[in-house]
């Protein structure tokens, strides 16, 4: 079998990454919009060939590469959110001053790095993909070059992710030195020297929980997310998060099976799980900026999802990731919508009234954000729901009842920008909100039909999702 | 049935709620026209629900069952004695409530009725769920309305109010989930299979420990939302910041919620943990009733006097439920539904009397009647409704349920008469000083008398009241059985709380006797 259709998807994102950053330098057009195009069609493109893959478990390189349903599901909704933020930021960026055709290259590349991440079954594979989207990154915060914050955002994300980066690396040598393979599945079995190795795992876990902001590793992210622009804020909400968990899982999975010290690994997690998903909600309380607080809220997110992981839930966890997506990118967008020229407005006060002057705009952002804390009929109590039935099936109770406590403070957050927005009279100069933006729009709406089947008549989705997460056991 | 047409009495106010969105905003009589054509839709489909209904069986009828998400999670809905008349309850005062809101909220009219038949949904699927998972997405559907409801057309501290209802009953409900998460896995280790349908985790025999965590999580998600003492102080803050649709929905259905909630799923679900918590839960209803009827007697405000004697009301109907037996149960949904229309009229009441005043303080009025005389029949006879007066509805609950209550335990029966007592001196000592007297001040020499679309909205619970305080028993004949199975599943399982042998079989006898 030929390593072509195992590396289809990636190959043409990556391809269509340089072409969209050559088409940028050699036709200098004002408009970018073609730009936008030629990406969304690099990500529609490289969906059906991932679509393809489905049921196949097709292999590349001796399984270095490896597209299992997993894979390909998280594939298709990365590639999903990846397309949400070309459509956010085609108006976007040129309201807030920073038309360049990078900010399709560099989105595309990321996208590429998080396609390695998801079908990797090798950690030197898994370190290459997590490298790619870390210097898209680095570069996307910083994206707006003019505005303080987002250069600060970028220099902020670029030191820490680097440190993060040297842990992991570290921490691969001495796994590698300890238990002699660098397959994800295969960690767990081996150990020739055990000590090495953990000692190895620990570096590692530390780095990814950098990467993935958890606490008491999180400081970066509010910081990061308020700076950067909001499309890519939406895009960094998703994206790493969903490919690192996946990581996570297939290290992990094997490893509640068989791992040396497991109970000891397991219980730092569960330590890490419970302060992260209380510190942020505890912490979202005092932000003013609703931006910065969505940016704990997905800290929180972050919290959930690794409790999914402690319990070996991994269809919980790709459905509450493909919620995530449509329940993170819908509040992102909605805040990309607001603010004028050259300046994002996200302030709580920002949102008073915005119910009464813009009944339709307000209602998704309810909506979205009634979905983040956790309210039928949206997809995110169903999330939310069978990540916390499994955990108590498992037996961690006490773990879900923290979880249940961060998701009332969480309420009363959550509550209080719907407050602002329909119970309190705006004041000073109001926000505008950006009409004139079919695509966003397009998303907005996307997000919102996501939010309902996916909280409403989930089966289909269901199915699929059930059968990827077999395939990683 | 061919026709389902209880899934038609659930979802169609939430297809009006839909369409109102697809209106034009400034037409306030078709935002209003269409509203209400389908709240009366609703009640018209659910009246076949009293007709058809079979009182000789204990089983639900009406039933609905499809396969929904899997893994036990089903669409199942049905309605048995017990849930009938709530459900009807909230069918017939929702176009009453609505029709009461004509007047007095201006701005955002259709924001209001979405949420209102939002909330319809919501109240209707709590009472007809018979299906764990299910129940509880109704329940917290039922509670983001109210949210908007209170907080977007409340009073001056409406955001505090609202916060407080919300976190409160929010506190209640996840450690609820939280304990179905238990059930549903503890039926999944005993069965292997998954389900979350009440009927089949009914025959699960839980260990003792296991059974008294998960009756308080249940627990307490409904002591806050009947609400008991010492959890029912979100109340007089909701009730008091609500506009009036509000406070009215609020006593006569959400309320209902908590109780119908013990009565459903804490005390059969969990018998052994019941009987054990019985005792402390006896003592806070009879708390909640001397301590909502003194609170009530202290009141400067008519619509917190309202609300506190909401407190002592709901804690009759617990105490009269805690005493497990036919006549304390009987009593006790049917207090609700007389909770619901004489406490729902008193809001009514007090709103009719704001919007002419914009004051609800007692001091501000005086002589009331001798300027609205067709009002003052009105409430008074909301008044004398809610303090229980024979040959009007809240006698025959009251009576019921201090009958029940007397059999189970005699201290506590006689401490809840006081709830008489009081009631007598709190509601006549407001209605003296509100609507007799010299008149108080110019404002009032300027009221006009009720319109035609108030005495409408007032004369179809006039009725009801007059209905079941004369003829009871065209209500509690369909309730007899589904009663008697509840009764003797909780007997069957465990002594109801301190049975003190020489009283009980003569007062049950009683009970039955007047029936």
């Amino acid at each position: 079998m030929s390593v072509f259709p195992a590396l289809g998807p990636l190959l043409a994102i990556a391809a269509g990454a340089l072409a969209v950053i050559l088409a940028e330098a050699f036709f200098k057009r004002e408009n970018k919009d073609h730009l936008a195009f030629l990406s969304l069609a690099v990500l529609l493109v490289s969906g059906w060939l991932a679509v393809r893959l489905w049921g196949r478990n097709a292999e590349a390189f001796g399984g270095t590469l490896r597209f299992d349903d997993a894979a390909v599901f998280l594939t298709l909704l990365l590639l999903a959110g990846t397309a949400f933020v070309v459509l956010m930021g085609m108006r976007h960026i040129v309201r807030q001053r920073m038309n360049d055709g990078e900010f399709y290259g560099l989105l595309l590349l990321a996208a590429a790095g998080l396609v390695i991440m998801v079908s990797s079954g090798n950690f030197v594979a898994v370190f290459l993909g997590l490298e790619v989207l870390s210097v898209s990154s680095y570069a996307l915060a910083g994206l707006k070059r003019g505005d303080e914050r987002s250069t600060e955002a970028a220099a902020k994300y670029f030191l820490i992710g680097s440190f993060a980066a040297a842990f992991i690396v570290f921490g691969l040598a001495l796994l590698f030195g300890g238990s002699g393979t660098l397959e994800l599945t295969e960690i767990a079995a081996a150990g020739t020297i055990p000590l090495l190795a953990l000692a190895g795992l620990a570096l590692v876990l530390g780095g990814f929980a950098f990467k993935l902001a958890l606490v008491p590793f999180h400081m970066w992210q509010p910081d990061v997310y308020e700076g950067a622009p909001t499309p890519v804020t939406a895009f960094f909400a998703f994206g790493p998060k969903a490919a690192g968990f996946l990581v996570l899982l297939r290290l992990l999975l094997p490893y509640w099976q068989s791992g040396f010290k497991k109970e000891a690994v397991f219980s730092v997690l569960w330590a890490v799980a419970a302060a992260t998903m209380l510190v942020s909600s505890l912490a979202a309380l005092r932000q003013r900026n609703v931006k910065r607080m969505l940016a704990y809220s997905s800290i929180a997110h972050a919290g959930y999802l690794l409790i999914a992981v402690l319990s070996k839930d991994a269809s919980g966890l790709l459905f509450y990731l493909a919620n995530y997506l449509f329940l993170s990118m819908g509040a992102f967008g909605v805040l990309a919508a607001l603010g004028r020229d050259g300046v994002e407005r996200t302030n709580l006060e920002d949102f008073a009234g915005l119910g009464a002057r813009f009944p339709w705009m307000g209602g998704l952002f309810a909506v979205f954000v009634f979905g983040l804390a956790g309210f039928p009929p949206t997809g995110g109590f169903l999330a939310k729901f069978y990540v916390f039935s499994a955990a108590v099936r498992e037996g961690h109770t006490a773990l879900v009842l923290i979880a249940v406590l961060s998701s009332l403070i969480s309420v009363y957050y959550y509550l209080r920008v719907v407050v602002f927005m329909y119970m309190r009279r705006s004041e000073g100069e109001e926000a505008a909100v950006d009409f004139e933006n079919p695509p966003l729009l397009l998303v907005l709406f996307l997000c919102l039909y996501g939010v309902l089947q996916l909280g409403i008549f989930p089966s289909y989705i269901l199915t699929f999702v059930r059968r990827a997460a077999e395939s990683l056991f | 049935m061919s026709i389902p047409i209880l899934s038609l009495v659930a979802f169609l106010p939430l297809a009006g709620a839909a369409l109102l969105l697809f209106l034009p905003r400034e037409n306030k009589v078709l935002l209003y026209g269409i509203a209400l054509a389908f709240t009366i839709a609703v009640f018209l489909f659910s009246l076949p629900l009293h007709f058809a209904f079979d009182g000789g069986t204990a089983d639900p009828q009406f039933v609905e069952r499809a396969n929904w998400l899997g893994l036990g999670i089903e669409y199942h809905v049905g309605v048995d004695g017990i849930s009938l008349y709530l459900v009807l309850m909230t069918t017939f005062l929702m176009p009453l409530a609505l029709l009461a809101s004509w007047s007095h909220i201006r701005d955002r009219i259709k924001e209001y009725l979405f949420f209102m038949l939002l909330l319809e949904t919501g109240m209707i699927g709590v009472f007809i769920a018979l299906n764990l998972f299910l129940f509880y997405v109704f329940w917290e559907a039922a509670l983001i309305p109210m949210v908007f409801l209170i907080g977007m057309w409340g009073g001056r501290r409406r955001v505090y109010a609202s916060t407080k209802f919300v976190l409160f009953t929010m506190a209640g409900s996840l450690l609820m989930l939280v304990a179905m998460f238990v059930l549903y896995a503890a039926f999944f280790k005993e069965t292997g299979t998954h389900s979350f349908a009440l009927a089949d985790l009914l025959n699960l025999s839980l260990a003792p420990k296991l059974q008294t965590w998960l009756f308080l999580a249940f627990g307490l998600a409904f002591a806050v939302k009947v609400p008991m003492f010492p959890f029912h102080t979100w109340l007089p803050d909701a009730h008091v910041e609500a506009p009036t649709a509000g406070s009215v929905i609020l006593a006569a259905v959400l309320l209902k919620m908590g109780a119908y909630g013990f009565l459903r799923f804490a005390f059969p679900l969990f018998p052994e943990a019941a009987a054990k918590f019985l005792p402390v839960l006896a003592v806070l209803a009879v708390i909640g009733i001397i301590y909502g009827g003194f609170m009530a007697l202290v009141q400067k405000d008519v619509k917190s006097l309202v609300a506190y004697s909401s407190v002592s009301h709901m804690g009759l109907i617990m105490l009269a439920l805690f005493a497990g037996n036919t006549a304390g149960v009987q009593g006790a949904v049917i207090h609700m539904v007389n909770h619901g229309l004489s406490t729902g009229m008193l809001f009514l009441c007090v709103g009719i009397l704001y919007e002419r005043a914009h004051t609800r303080l007692i001091k501000d009025f005086g002589g009331v009647s001798g300027r609205m005389p067709v009002f003052a029949a009105f409430f008074l006879v909301a008044v004398l409704s809610s303090l229980g007066l024979p040959g009007l509805n809240g006698f025959v609950g009251e009576i019921l349920c201090l009958y029940g209550a007397f059999a189970a335990d005699k201290l506590w029966a006689v401490l809840a008469v006081t709830t008489v007592i009081l009631a007598a001196a709190y509601l006549l000592g407001m209605f003296r000083r509100v609507m007799h007297g010299p008149i108080a001040n110019d404002h009032i020499r300027a009221f006009r008398d009720l319109n035609g679309r108030e005495i409408a909205l007032l004369v179809p619970i006039v009725v009801l009241m007059f209905w079941i305080g004369l003829h009871p028993s065209t209500f509690l004949r369909k309730m007899d059985a589904s009663v008697a199975q509840y009764v003797s599943r909780i007997k069957g399982r465990e002594r109801v709380f301190v049975v003190k042998p020489l009283a009980a079989p003569v007062a049950v006898e009683a009970g039955r006797a007047t029936e």
